[in-house]
């Protein structure tokens, strides 16, 4: 049985919370809602999230805890 | 990190892939017009039962069946069902895994039911030949990247595609290990290969554009222009000697009396 390849994938998430170091607790808009720690990856022109800002979050399928924004929608 | 096995382990791997294969041989021969799917997973299913094995798949990651079976532009992961029957001139392909005393056996081939086109045999034949182009890169020294480059090289030789979107794996205590084994890429690059690595190498080759999509039920993976796919696999143990495919007896008994 093939493995589906191991790439980062694309989520929608809602900003819920500014952590700490550039950190945002990111609400995951997927079938099992979860919540990912993210960091703001990319040049920094979305440094200033703020909680309800509607996001996109590169993950690894493999740990779907911990992602990079890499733009708002 | 993968897991080198020892030869004890890869005895266990060997009983469950010659189980895999023995299985695969009873489906390639129910593969008749008329027959469903569903009676086809059954036979899977009792084969492993009868010989002491579990099936790998049933309820991996909340899969239904012990067999995948994908037909035609069906290219892995189909689910079987009592709805769907075989035609003549469909290619099915068969993944079927099992496992024996921990370890576990995995592997798939795609066979003609009926008479089938010259276009379905030759891309059959070029996705088996894509297969053994990649066993014959699993040498200790060699990397991971060699075995996709061969299978690569040989499938789009022929004007072929291969699929990005699904890739072979380590194989052993677990369905997947690391590392991934894709189908495409630069020779030279990724994981170098050590004796006692066991890979699950598995081409799955298109007729036309190498995109793939999943069907709603979240499994089945369809070529996006319908084009035929062909998928094969075998896993593989990487000795000092070369590859030995594992539902096979060991192929270096003469090397290693010699060693």
């Amino acid at each position: 049985m093939p493995e589906v390849a191991r790439e980062v994938v694309e989520v929608d998430g809602v900003v819920r919370e500014a952590m700490p170091n550039a950190l945002y607790r990111v609400e995951l808009l997927t079938e099992t809602r979860g919540t990912a720690t993210a960091h703001v990856g990319g040049s920094g022109g979305l440094l200033r999230l703020r909680p309800g800002d509607e996001v996109v979050v590169e993950l690894m399928p493999y740990d779907m805890t911990r992602g990079r924004i890499v733009r708002k929608r | 990190m993968s897991v080198q096995k020892s030869w004890s382990e890869l005895q266990k791997m060997h009983r469950a892939n010659t189980l895999v294969v023995g299985a695969l041989d009873l489906l390639e021969q129910a593969a008749v017009p008329g027959t469903t799917t569903k009676e086809l997973d059954r036979l899977a299913y009792d084969f492993f039962k009868k010989n002491g094995a579990q099936p790998a798949f049933l309820g991996y990651r909340g899969y239904p069946a012990t067999l995948c079976v994908s037909i035609n532009d069906e290219v892995v992961h189909g689910i079987p069902s009592e709805k769907r029957r075989l035609k003549d001139g469909d290619i099915v392909g068969f993944d079927l895994g099992c496992i024996v005393e921990g370890f576990f056996g995995d592997s798939a081939r795609t066979v003609a039911v009926g008479k089938v086109s010259d276009q379905a045999t030759r891309l059959m034949e070029t996705t088996k030949a894509a297969l053994f182009a990649g066993i014959e890169a699993c040498h200790p020294g060699k990397r991971v990247g060699d075995i996709g480059h061969a299978v690569q090289t040989l499938a789009e030789s022929r004007g072929y595609s291969v699929v990005r979107e699904f890739v072979g794996h380590g194989i052993g205590t677990s369905l997947h290990e690391d590392p991934q084994v894709p189908n495409y890429g630069p020779g030279g690059k990724g994981k170098r290969l050590v004796a006692g690595m066991t890979l699950a190498i598995e081409p799955m080759v298109n007729v036309g554009g190498p995109e793939v999509r999943v069907l709603d039920d979240d499994w089945t993976a369809v070529t996006v222009d319908g084009a035929l796919s062909a998928h094969f696999e075998l896993s593989v143990a990487i000795t000092v000697h070369g590859p030995w495919i594992l539902s096979e007896p060991y192929p270096f008994v003469q090397e290693a009396l010699h060693a």
